[in-house]
């Protein structure tokens, strides 16, 4: 393994999805290398979500491979790929809202040796209850980090938009996986959040978490990345540098000149 | 202890044992079962089956082995799994909400019909009969201390299903289930099989149908198409669930007494309401639809005014002191 070319955290190839007539995700293709930040931009209606959710299982491509840890997981269903290690997020927040933000920051973390009903009946230490002392701490440790430690005991549902994306962010802290696809992580979120979440995406980096970011706000995809996937109507049509498709032309003509960062 | 609060406590139990298995579907996982009541009474029905003799004419029913009570609850419980297992894998496949709803309604009056009608397996309208005092010779009990006995062995059962549900309520798997009441896509993002973990908790729910339904089948020594209706009793459960606290078990059993109660005292101050003292007299039918109209009414205003129950469900309080805070952001 060499510096020069990183190892790809996800592949992808061909990716088709039709709805009806219209194909929604047409011959899509692209890489994201591990250990960086992937910038995944273009239009309403390019197919980005719906790449999103081939890639993650959510939905069921109708052509492509998915290559994920050197593995194809194209067709299989949704926990299967997050237990690989690739969470996704969705475009608003999916708080379990009647569970505390505590809560939802433990239950991140599939523990499926300890979710069955035989250990839930029987399970008498500490450790194989609801939360382990080590797992409270950990989580504890995480809401701090995002500034919600005095709110850990709160209904999440009651949170403002804002505090349910750090949430989310603070349970993919605790989930911990190798690749994070976050939709939209700043839809409806203000400026000064959209910073926390800056660093928040450098720390995901830091513990080792390859992130993809799906965005409509280019200047906070410009902050987080410099690498950049273009998608128009299906397909991908650009990929490079920030800098480098400020100047091509099938980008530019793409966004139709409304939202091209200057 | 009169006659009277024997009846209540063992029913009390009974419904306190079906209350607990359907706050597992409802309350945790989320669904909004209406075949709950069938897997009652695939579990009574079962039971009889299996404890009564064969049949004699004109009488036609299956099996008929005379097993010993307490294998027949077993295979009654273990019957009525199944018969959850089968509804779940198709209720539960795709269908949220009404959709899944719907289908179990469809599902509790296949068992509805199915009884009631196809005369061979449970003799149709008439049902079965003849369960008198199950393990009462054991113990050498005459009729009388009987109901002390079951009295007993209710209670005793309905605690231990409680302990049971106090566990899981705490454990991971009560938790995981909840997560897919409250937004099972992001459980599945996050690592659940909801298909699988939606199964399992209707399967343990339909489990303690069942079993609610083999106590029930002792306790009322028959069963039969007029001892259950398909909706009935489910409403009357649901009831008993919302108004104690969805999720919450203390706040399930607490349900059950109100809406025991409710049920079983309505009857005596609904008939002092002026004028319907002389009118059940020419109407008797009057206090129950008074009754329902009770119950009904008491749905609504919870729902209206308190829907998370008088007991809501409670949540893992973390009491570490802010003092103690976490450091801030790196």
């Amino acid at each position: 393994m060499s510096d020069a070319t990183p190892t790809p955290a996800l592949e992808v190839r061909g990716l088709t999805k039709l709805f009806g007539g219209v194909r929604a995700v047409d011959d899509c293709s692209f890489v994201a290398l591990s250990g960086q930040v992937t910038g995944l931009i273009g239009p309403n209606g390019a197919g980005k979500s719906t790449a999103i959710d081939l890639i993650s299982g959510f939905k069921l491509p109708d052509a492509g491979t998915v290559t994920f840890k050197g593995a194809p997981i194209q067709g299989l269903p949704p926990h299967r790929i997050s237990r690989m290690g690739l969470i996704r997020t969705f475009q608003s927040p999916r708080e379990w809202g009647g569970l505390s933000v505590l809560e939802n920051v433990i239950m991140a973390r599939a523990d499926l040796g300890r979710e069955t009903f035989r250990r839930g009946v029987w399970g008498l230490a500490l450790a194989q209850r609801a939360t382990s002392a080590r797992e409270l701490i950990r989580a504890r440790e995480i809401l701090g980090e995002f500034g919600l430690h005095d709110l850990r005991n709160e209904r999440a549902g009651n949170l403002s938009g804002g505090q349910k994306r750090l949430v989310e962010f603070a349970r993919i802290r605790m989930a911990e996986p190798q690749l994070v696809i976050l939709d939209e992580p700043m839809g409806g979120v203000n400026p000064v959040l959209g910073e926390r979440m800056a660093v928040a995406i450098e720390g995901f980096i830091a513990a080792g978490t390859s992130v993809i970011v799906v965005e409509h706000n280019l200047p906070f995809v410009e902050r987080v990345t410099d690498h950049v996937v273009v998608m128009a109507q299906g397909s991908v049509i650009a990929a490079g540098s920030f800098h480098s498709l400020r100047s091509n032309q099938a980008v530019i003509d793409a966004y139709l000149g409304e939202m091209v960062p200057k | 202890m009169s006659a009277y609060f024997i009846s209540i406590l063992t029913e009390g139990a009974i419904f306190g044992i079906m209350a607990l298995g359907l706050n597992v579907i409802w309350g945790w996982s989320g669904d909004f079962d209406l075949a709950y009541y069938g897997y009652v009474a695939v579990g009574a029905y079962m039971t009889l089956l299996l404890t009564i003799g064969p049949p004699t004419a004109p009488a036609h029913y299956i099996l008929g082995l005379q097993l010993p009570y307490p294998l027949a609850v077993v295979i009654a419980v273990i019957t009525a799994m199944a018969v959850g297992l089968v509804v779940g894998l198709i209720a539960l496949r795709h269908l949220r909400g009404i959709y899944f709803s719907i289908v179990t309604l469809g599902a509790v009056y296949v068992i509805y019909v199915v009884a009631g009608q196809y005369v061979p397996l449970v003799d149709g309208y008439n049902g079965l009969s003849g369960l008198f005092d199950p393990m009462g010779d054991w113990f050498g009990l005459d009729y009388q201390s009987y109901q002390y006995f079951l009295m007993g062995l209710c209670l005793v059962m309905f605690a231990l299903v409680f302990i049971l549900m106090w566990r899981i309520s705490g454990s991971r798997f009560g938790m995981a289930l909840r997560t897919l009441r409250e937004d099972e896509r992001a459980a599945a993002a996050f690592g659940r099989d909801i298909y699988r973990l939606k199964l399992k908790g209707y399967v343990l729910g339909a489990a303690l149908a069942g079993f609610a339904g083999a106590l029930f089948a002792a306790y009322l020594s028959a069963f039969n198409p007029s001892a259950w209706s398909p909706v009935g009793e489910v409403i009357a459960l649901y009831a008993a669930v919302l108004v104690g606290g969805r999720g919450n078990i203390r706040g399930v059993v607490l349900g059950v007494l109100i809406m025991g109660l409710l049920v079983q005292e309505s009857t005596r101050f609904l008939s002092m309401l002026p004028g319907v003292g002389q009118f059940n007299t020419q109407h008797p039918q009057i206090l129950l639809a008074l009754r329902g109209a009770l119950i009904g009414l008491v749905l609504v205003l919870f729902l209206r005014f308190r829907p998370q129950g008088l007991l809501p469900e409670r949540r893992f309080v973390d009491r570490q002191p802010v003092g103690e805070a976490a450091p801030a952001s790196t």
